[in-house]
């Protein structure tokens, strides 16, 4: 009747049923106040005594939470540590360390939710505080909670799409231990049930389509090798009857109820639907998409400048230009105020100095990388790996365009003279693939070393996050997609997620170079002045992926599309988007986040709109704040957002100006 | 014996930037060759149908950025991979130099079941143009230093020896594929027949 590990009555001997690494303690009863802010392994475990009680641990590492722990998401995103594996011992003796563990037993747990798009686990007893809140570091919560739901029956609250509650007393009754034992008997695996059991759920999870045929496949197998004249021959058409009727252990019991139950069980924590998980999305307020405007005329730059060339009133400017873009006779003048080479209220005076001086500037720089010598330069290795980047990108730079092609261009030795003295210019920073994408049409627009290189450096300082060496800014970026996709499109979010795409890898390329290689010069220089307003919100490039992603949720979720099949199909977008269509789009969502009623400070940081205080916002408040926040860093963010809420309605103001 | 099922062949292209890695994946599966590619970014892949012996399978040819900072992105696209193909340029000693981080990086990142045997195939690219840095001999005595990795040397501009070696890294995806013990299957570690390469002093080691 005991499963084979179940010798010993007494207690401390226990079996993993789930591990996972990188999870960080954000809140824990007083007690473990010393391990809050540490990152730890969070396990599901079974201790065999009689009971086979369960609970959730957790122990940490030893180590302090640092900035670094991002990188580690971004390393391991994909390999789901769900290592399984049983072990007859116990947790480390009775010591200092032990009282740093946290364990909660099963019966305990009322209710859990998950937010942070799966990263935050919090479990709640009953009672108002939460008892422990997990930020999982590696990857998402996912698996660990699909083993959860495993293990105890839950429903999704009615108003709160991420609670789950947990219903009854279903956990650790005789049924669920007989289920592990009618697979024991069928011992296909000759391994722990209990551990097979969530690997089979787990692989289900991932490639559910090829888990099962592998299973049949293996009922099959066996089937046929206990396939004798003396096995009472199946009467039953149906295959899977019958060859599970064909293998019945010595007590000739009918396992199939048990079997389907089983996997019933598994596919509980598993969607294949697209809404099952959104029992109740908060609606948003209906798409107003504003028409596109014409683009700004001369007439109109000449009347809002003073006599002495002077502008002072920017944001109708702005609006114009996020409304309908440049017309191309002027872009060459007003992207060097957009690309902050000229300030706005400068006078005709005033710019003819500081062009003399970025020039002489300029010169500096550029002579302090074409002057070295041979010598220096074998001595350099940092220098010479930015050099021999800068020249293998430049000969591959829009070969395409009459500007750069044909051999020995003039026009590609300026491009390489530029992003030298850029690399110079920000030698920590240096060069990185991308950058010749984006220098490319401002050179081919301004068509002036001096003024392309102010302009690019412009363009830098607005997206220098995208190069950073640890790849922070690009993270960050992608992340918030997501977060943005689960507030606009939440279906389409969790249809990613579990398509392992949930990481939005795909939208990589439109976020590194503003969706330079989707579109053609023309389109993507259209874009980007839009862009460079910084109207209506920040972040808006984000929201003009969504509004790709929109367009092309039919076809993505339609064929079913996995990991590849996405990137595949995100990747072949390029040459087809119409970019005012995206425009319009995204700044009718950028309307309708606005106007949610249950619109987060999460949301809220993302598109710099004011922090709101306090009651009104609930849950998704704490949410906002960072990993590691105090309340002090907390102070300072809102403060500073209170700025950007400024800015924020004057952009409004300047939008309303745009339509009449 | 089972029915064979479609088979999939997931292989890999790393290596420095400007090496060729999107080239010889294009030369391979479209017989083409341009002086224009751009710099990959992100990720993309290919797929082509070959026959290995009397089966078809499908190569799906993964392109990643070569640059540094971008490979903690690539991670994403290692994993289920049969084959890691390391590309360098012959006329660029850096980029044989780092062969060895290259393949490293592969294997903590793709975690491969058996990492002592994960098939590589080592490609020398640029082979048309001169002056040659790296000789044959020092890339076939790191190869064989590194378990014996099949080396090929080619040109993805004049398609020379392209096609061969994507055969033989079709071949050893499909050992990979075969020898992967299924997680449900009882079956032994395969016993590999392959000697210990001889160690070489000196000369393989980048300077």
């Amino acid at each position: 009747m005991e499963t084979n590990c179940n010798k010993m009555e007494d207690s401390d001997e226990f079996m993993e049923l789930y591990i996972q690494d990188g999870v960080l303690l954000n809140s824990a009863p007083a007690t473990y106040m010393n391990c809050i802010n540490t990152t730890g392994t969070l396990l599901i475990t079974e201790y065999l005594n009689s009971n086979k009680t369960r609970y959730i641990e957790w122990k940490p590492n030893d180590v302090t939470i640092d900035s670094d722990v991002q990188d580690q998401e971004w390393a391991v995103v994909n390999t789901v540590k769900g290592r399984n594996r049983t072990f007859s011992g116990s947790l480390p003796p009775e010591s200092s360390n032990r009282s740093k563990y946290i364990k909660i037993n099963f019966k305990d747990i009322k209710s859990f939710r998950v937010a942070r798009s799966s990263h935050k686990l919090t479990f709640y007893d009953g009672k108002s505080d939460p008892i422990c809140t997990f930020t999982f570091l590696h990857c998402n919560c996912d698996s660990f909670v699909g083993c959860l739901k495993s293990f105890m029956r839950t429903a999704l609250a009615k108003r709160d799409k991420h609670l789950f509650i947990v219903l009854d007393d279903y956990l650790d009754t005789p049924e669920t231990n007989r289920l592990d034992k009618s697979f024991a008997e069928l011992d296909l695996f000759q391994e722990q049930p209990s551990d097979l059991m969530w690997r089979f759920v787990k692989n289900f999870q991932n490639k559910p389509y090829e888990t099962t045929m592998e299973a049949f496949s293996k009922l099959t197998d066996i089937g046929r090798k206990n396939y004798s004249p003396t096995n009472e021959p199946s009467v039953s058409g149906n295959l899977e009857n019958s060859m599970l009727s064909v293998y019945r252990g010595p007590e000739h019991r009918y396992m199939d109820d048990e079997v389907n139950e089983l996997l019933n069980r598994s596919l509980e924590g598993v969607d294949y639907s697209l809404s099952t998980q959104y029992e109740y999305v908060p609606k948003l307020p209906e798409r107003k998409e504003p028409p596109r405007g014409t683009p700004l005329t001369i007439e109109q730059w000449k009347t809002l400048q003073d006599n002495e060339g002077r502008i002072e009133d920017v944001e109708p400017i702005k609006a114009i230009i996020f409304r309908g873009g440049i017309d191309p006779a002027l872009r060459k003048e007003v992207w060097k105020y957009l690309l902050d080479y000229y300030p706005w209220n400068s006078t005709h005076e005033e710019r003819s100095k500081i062009i003399e001086k970025k020039k002489a500037e300029y010169y500096t720089m550029k002579r302090q990388w074409s002057t070295m010598s041979q010598i220096q330069e074998d001595n350099f290795s940092d220098f010479r790996e930015r050099k021999s980047l800068i020249e293998k990108d430049v000969r591959r730079t829009d070969r395409t365009l009459d500007y750069f092609s044909g051999d020995n261009n003039p026009n590609l030795e300026v491009l390489y003279d530029i992003l030298m003295t850029y690399a110079m210019y920000n030698f920590d920073l240096g060069y990185v693939q991308g950058m010749s994408d984006l220098l490319s049409p401002i050179l081919n627009l301004e068509d002036n070393e001096v003024d392309a290189f102010w302009c690019f450096v412009g363009f830098m300082n607005k997206v220098s996050l995208n190069f950073d060496i640890d790849q922070a800014g690009m993270k960050e970026q992608l992340q918030h997609l997501h977060t943005l996709l689960e507030f606009l499109q939440p279906e389409l979010a969790n249809y990613l997620d579990h398509h392992d795409s949930g990481n939005m890898f795909f939208c990589f390329r439109w976020v590194l170079v503003w969706f330079k290689r989707e579109l053609s010069q023309e389109d993507t220089t259209r874009l980007w002045e839009v862009l460079w307003t910084g109207v209506p919100c920040h972040n808006f490039h984000l929201l003009v992926c969504i509004a790709i992603l929109e367009t092309e949720k039919d076809a993505l979720v339609g064929n079913n599309y996995g990991f590849t099949e996405i990137l595949r199909h995100v990747n072949d977008l390029s040459g087809n988007l119409n970019v005012d269509a995206m425009i319009c789009r995204a700044e009718g969502m950028y309307y309708q986040i606005r106007e949610a009623e249950h619109l987060t400070n999460n949301i809220r940081s993302i598109l710099g709109l004011p922090l709101v205080n306090g009651t009104t916002d609930t849950n998704d408040s704490k949410e906002a704040s960072p990993l590691t926040s105090t309340d002090v860093s907390n102070d300072l963010q809102s403060c500073s957002l209170e700025a950007i809420g400024d800015e924020e309605v004057q952009c409004d103001r300047a939008i309303n100006l745009s339509y009449l | 014996m089972a029915t064979r099922k479609k088979v999939l062949l997931k292989v890999i292209i790393l290596g420095e930037s400007g090496v060729g890695k999107t080239s010889l994946m294009n030369q391979y599966v479209n017989r083409k060759f341009s002086n224009q590619y751009k710099a990959t970014i992100g990720a993309d892949f290919l797929t082509k149908e070959v026959q290995v012996d009397d089966r078809i399978v499908t190569m799906q040819i993964w392109d990643t950025a070569g640059q540094e900072r971008f490979q903690s992105l690539g991670v994403a696209f290692y994993r289920g991979a049969d084959c890691c193909v390391l590309v360098f340029d012959v006329t660029a000693p850096n980029t044989f130099k780092s062969l060895d981080s290259w393949r490293d990086e592969f294997l903590v990142q793709a975690a491969p079941q058996d990492p002592e045997n994960f098939p590589f195939v080592v490609l020398g690219n640029k082979v048309d143009l001169e002056p040659r840095a790296i000789s044959t001999k020092r890339a076939q005595q790191w190869c064989q230093s590194k378990n014996n990795i099949p080396y090929f040397e080619t040109s993805a501009k004049e398609a020379l020896n392209v096609e061969q070696a994507f055969q033989s890294i079709a071949r050893n995806a499909l050992s990979q594929q075969n020898h992967t013990v299924d997680l449900y299957s009882e079956l032994p570690e395969p016993i590999s027949l392959t000697k210990t390469a001889p160690r070489n002093n000196g000369d393989s080691c980048a300077c």
